[in-house]
């Protein structure tokens, strides 16, 4: 059975960037029946439809939205993270500057489920385009009276500000943003306190991914069992988008039902750029640790993926060819997750760092012997120690290179040079 | 309250209690680097982290000990396994890889948080061989504001100085800047780091990266010879250790009193010991005579006091005695001892007024005003004028001085006056003038006869400061040359009257005193306790006329 576009069934339809234009393609009938329901029913449902979270970590929406403490007075809020920055992720992008309606309308529906009156969209800074048709879908939703004093005539009061970061990757953490959006150092906190109990300015916060909230409107229209009816089984439910980049013959995002098979998924972005072959591949993301070219065949979801030990990630699926130089691609990398680690924190500080100059040495055909194991003993120390998940990205990929691309590196540092032969990242179609 | 069990050690604590906390209970130091117990938790060095099982189900990531707090029962806490020493090897690594490791020329070596844990957690060796380590070009030495410098290779990023100028000063001159492997401390443009509690920092930093203006290159600290005292600079009374060298004062840091100076102490104060290198020094007794002074023994210059004193007191005329708030309640005490046995009301202690000096505690903060540590002290124990009596203020405008015979001054430093020659001619109207005192002030050399007597740091004693709180200090090494303490000075002269005044030691002064004077009563010199005692005195004896 052909998969019909959920999230991305609007792409392509100019139209549809105003309220008229999207109510007319049946936007914000979700909205309507939402807020019929009560407040409790909303997140029962997202419960049930056992939506996980789009951002990276996979966690339960609905079980986030009800850790939001009922019938306190302190103000909540809802943070709707769209500071996607993890290389190799565009999926966010294409649902904001394409459909911002139904990220806004998943956000109202998650602000009515959980009581908040206040939401901030926190938008990567790089993104102006998205930012500027997100700012005047806004600027429509309040003229036509979907948000303000009274969401659709319903008396709830809800107010959205877009936010723009300055394009720090640590500002896509959630506490990290937090911080960013409180005016201060975009740098983690320590949790507990989690931003459920103390979030935003203190108060009980929900962060949540763009295409995580653009999955709501079509769990409540449509109801959590058709919801759970996609996907591979009741732990990965719902569509996904996988941002595919790399040696593909055509790179982009794509909708499918979680759990594609990698192989699959290939074949949908027209395999392999001039027919070359496989070498290897990251499934979620620059910190998802890399697979090689035998496990093509894998489940692209959260838990097979976990069990081979990788991460579905935000689903940005990186494809690599035989021309490719892992150790070099891997030094990239650890380039970007030096350059990103906020400082805060000795072992991601340090540790990046470290593995930078490391990895660079070996491209470099400066590497030892006994470099193999230093990268390994640093992810050690850096993995489960440092103070935000950044530390944990970092080792991805790097401790995936030296386990399971371990010849690659020994060839390196035993040849004394790259054995393959340097390119551009970017070769031109009919450049030798 | 929640049982929590470390290394096998159960101990009961407080709800909320972190860890490295509930770790001291029971003898076990987490190491730790960012963790201060007056600064917000930031679990950023993650030097601390532990093993934690709750409900006997070890946690899968090793824990940071400072952000982890025992709210209830069933937690156990593990230091002593293989994981927790490969976590602080790891991390003593990652410290180490960019810092310039230039002890010799740090002045840190020896007092040093990255030394006494690569010794405790590190490994002899580097595996940060072959790369450069990072540096911060042309920021080895750069003033943060009068007090501090900043050396940002050797920096840790711990913030701890970030957060005491947030949080204890709330004036946040300092904040990271740059980010990961290039993050570095510094302070805005144009707004140097020159709050008057700025030498703390200084204490708080676990490395060399900051360093104390005052201090540097001052002393290798392995030479220093470390006593507990008090500060002088105001009536706080900040409780300090004093760090010398042969008798010559290097430093003075804060000590622990959660009751007064908490943590802190302020740049006044610290820099208040150089006073004592800056006078010239008196170190022997000297007696004019002929028109000249001269040199004299201790018995020669004592007899001639006590000679002038008892005429004064038979042929009339009388005695006047003139204190200040650097005496200690003992001196004080022998000091009015004697104004008593020679039958003068004539009695003051003179005290200059300071700035305000704040400095923050828990209870919100102690406010000295004073530029004396005990001017409260010396009035209770009887400095203060008798019926008709004249008061300091008065001696000092130099009435009814032309009536006395004989003018005893105890501390030729007490203040701006005793360098004014128009403040010490007035003085002078006095036939006899006796000074005793550190320092050769002209005030000491106008004197009939000047007495040496001993510093603060050279003599032991005890402190009365703002909010009435005695506290006691031990003198540091002996006075140079002649000089003796002031309460070996005073007792030689009033055991001239009557013998059972001689010879007494500190302990011994403050004991009588405590018996005579109300507010001191049941203390014993070694019975006060280390943060102080709070002296009751009723509202009409805090400000005494004069």
């Amino acid at each position: 059975m052909a998969f019909e576009p959920v999230l991305t069934r609007n792409v392509g339809k100019p139209e549809v960037r105003s309220v008229r234009g999207y109510r007319a393609a049946g936007g914000y009938q979700a909205l309507a029946k939402g807020l019929a329901m009560a407040p409790e029913e909303v997140v029962e449902e997202v419960k049930k439809s056992g939506l996980r979270g789009r951002g990276g970590a996979g966690f339960p929406c609905g079980v986030k939205w009800g850790f939001i403490p009922r019938g306190s007075d302190q103000p909540k809020y809802l943070v709707a993270n769209a500071d996607e920055s993890e290389p190799g992720t565009f999926k966010d992008r294409l649902l904001m500057e394409h459909d911002p309606h139904q990220v806004l309308e998943g956000s109202i529906l998650c602000c009515y489920a959980v009581g908040a009156h206040t939401c901030y969209i926190y938008i990567r800074g790089e993104y102006v385009e998205a930012a500027q048709i997100l700012e005047a879908a806004i600027r429509d939703a309040y003229q036509e009276g979907i948000l303000g004093d009274s969401v659709m005539g319903s008396g709830f009061l809800l107010d959205i500000h877009l936010h723009r970061g300055a394009g720090a990757y640590i500002c896509g953490e959630e506490t990290g943003m937090l911080e960013s959006l409180e005016g201060k150092r975009g740098q983690p906190r320590i949790k507990p306190p989690f931003p459920a109990v103390v979030g935003a300015f203190g108060c009980p916060t929900v962060i949540n991914n763009v295409e995580t909230l653009a999955n709501v409107p079509h769990i409540i229209e449509r109801g959590a069992d058709w919801y759970r009816s996609i996907g591979t089984d009741e732990r990965n439910t719902g569509p996904k988008l996988y941002a595919v980049s790399g040696h593909v013959a055509r790179p982009g995002t794509y909708e499918t039902a979680i759990g594609i098979p990698f192989s699959e998924l290939l074949e949908l972005a027209g395999g392999m750029d001039r027919g070359r072959e496989l070498k290897a591949f990251i499934p979620g993301g620059a910190s998802a640790p890399i697979l090689p070219a035998a496990q093509r065949d894998i489940a692209l979801d959260f838990d097979t993926l976990a069990k081979a030990g990788s991460m579905l990630g935000s689903a940005a699926v990186i494809v690599m060819d035989d021309t490719t130089c892992l150790v070099r691609a891997v030094e990239r990398l650890a380039q970007f997750f030096n350059h990103e680690s906020c400082g805060q924190c000795t072992p991601c500080r340090e540790g990046t760092n470290w593995m930078d100059l490391v990895l660079g040495r070996i491209e470099r055909g400066e590497g030892r012997p006994e470099d193999p194991q230093l990268l390994l003993d640093l992810c050690g120390h850096i993995a489960g120690h440092s103070l935000c998940p950044l530390g944990d990205a970092a080792v991805g990929p790097v401790k995936s290179l030296v386990e399971r691309f371990r010849d690659e590196v020994d060839a390196h540092i035993r040849d004394g040079r790259c054995p393959l032969p340097r390119r551009p990242y970017f070769q031109p179609e009919g450049s030798p | 309250m929640p049982k929590v069990t470390i290394n096998g050690r159960t101990v009961e604590v407080a709800a909320g209690t972190n860890l490295i906390e509930a770790g001291l209970e029971v003898g076990v130091q987490i190491p730790h680097y960012c963790y201060h117990p007056r600064l917000s938790v930031v679990g950023q060095c993650r030097m601390c982290l532990v093993q934690v099982a709750l409900d006997g189900k070890v946690m899968p990531k090793p824990q940071a000990a400072c952000s982890t707090q025992v709210m209830k029962d069933g937690m156990e806490v593990r230091t002593d396994v293989p994981e927790v020493a490969e976590a602080q090897k790891g991390m003593m690594e990652f410290f180490l890889i960019n810092h310039p490791l230039d002890c010799p020329i740090c002045d840190q070596a020896g007092e040093c948080g990255l030394q006494d844990y690569s010794f405790k957690h590190g490994q002899a060796f580097s595996r940060f061989r072959f790369e450069d380590k990072r540096t911060y070009p042309a920021k080895e030495r750069i003033p943060l504001g009068p007090h501090v410098l900043l050396n940002m290779n050797r920096c840790i990023q711990c913030t701890r100085c970030v957060r005491f100028t947030e949080e204890i000063t709330g004036t946040g001159e300092l904040g990271f800047f740059e980010r990961g492997a290039r993050t570095e401390i510094g302070i805005f443009p144009g707004k140097p780091l020159a709050n008057p509690l700025s030498t703390c920092v200084v204490d708080l930093c676990p490395v060399g990266a900051l360093t104390s203006t005052r201090f540097r290159f001052a002393e290798r600290v392995w030479y220093l010879d470390k006593k507990p005292s008090l500060c002088t600079g105001c009536d706080v009374g900040c409780n300090i250790t004093l760090e010398h060298r042969t008798g010559a004062i290097r430093r003075y840091k804060p000590r622990l009193n959660p009751e007064v100076n908490d943590y802190w102490m302020c740049d006044h104060g610290r820099g208040s010991h150089e006073r004592y290198g800056e006078l010239p020094r008196l170190a022997a007794p000297r007696v004019r005579r002929d028109g000249g002074t001269a040199g004299a023994g201790w018995k020669e210059a004592l007899d001639e006091v006590d000679r002038q004193l008892r005429l004064a007191a038979t042929d009339g005329g009388g005695a006047a005695f003139l204190g200040s708030g650097f005496l200690t309640n003992e001196e004080a005490y022998l000091l009015a001892e004697i104004a008593e046995v020679i039958g003068s009301p004539h009695r003051g202690v003179w005290v200059e007024p300071g700035p305000d000096r704040t400095i923050p505690n828990l209870h919100g903060g102690v406010t000295g005003r004073e530029a004396a540590p005990n001017r409260r002290g010396a009035q209770l124990v009887g400095l203060v004028p008798g019926p008709d009596g004249l008061d300091a203020a008065a001696l000092l405008r130099g009435e009814g001085l032309g009536q006395c015979k004989v003018l005893v001054v105890a501390d030729s430093d007490f203040g701006g006056p005793a360098h004014d020659p128009e403040a010490v001619a007035r003085l002078r109207q006095v036939p006899f003038l006796v000074v005793l005192g550190w320092a050769d002030t002209p005030l000491a050399q106008a004197a009939d006869v000047a007495l040496p007597v001993a510093t603060h740091a050279e003599k032991d004693g005890t402190f009365v400061n703002c909010q009435w709180r005695v506290q006691r200090f031990e003198g540091a090494f002996p006075p140079p040359g002649q000089a003796r303490p002031g309460v070996a000075v005073l007792g030689d002269l009033l055991g001239r009257h009557n013998p059972q005044w001689a010879g007494l030691g500190t302990a011994q002064v403050f004991a009588r005193l405590a018996g005579e004077i109300a507010p001191f009563a049941g203390l014993r010199f070694e019975g006060i306790p280390v943060t102080g005692a709070v002296l009751e005195v009723a509202a009409a004896d805090r400000e005494p006329p004069g």
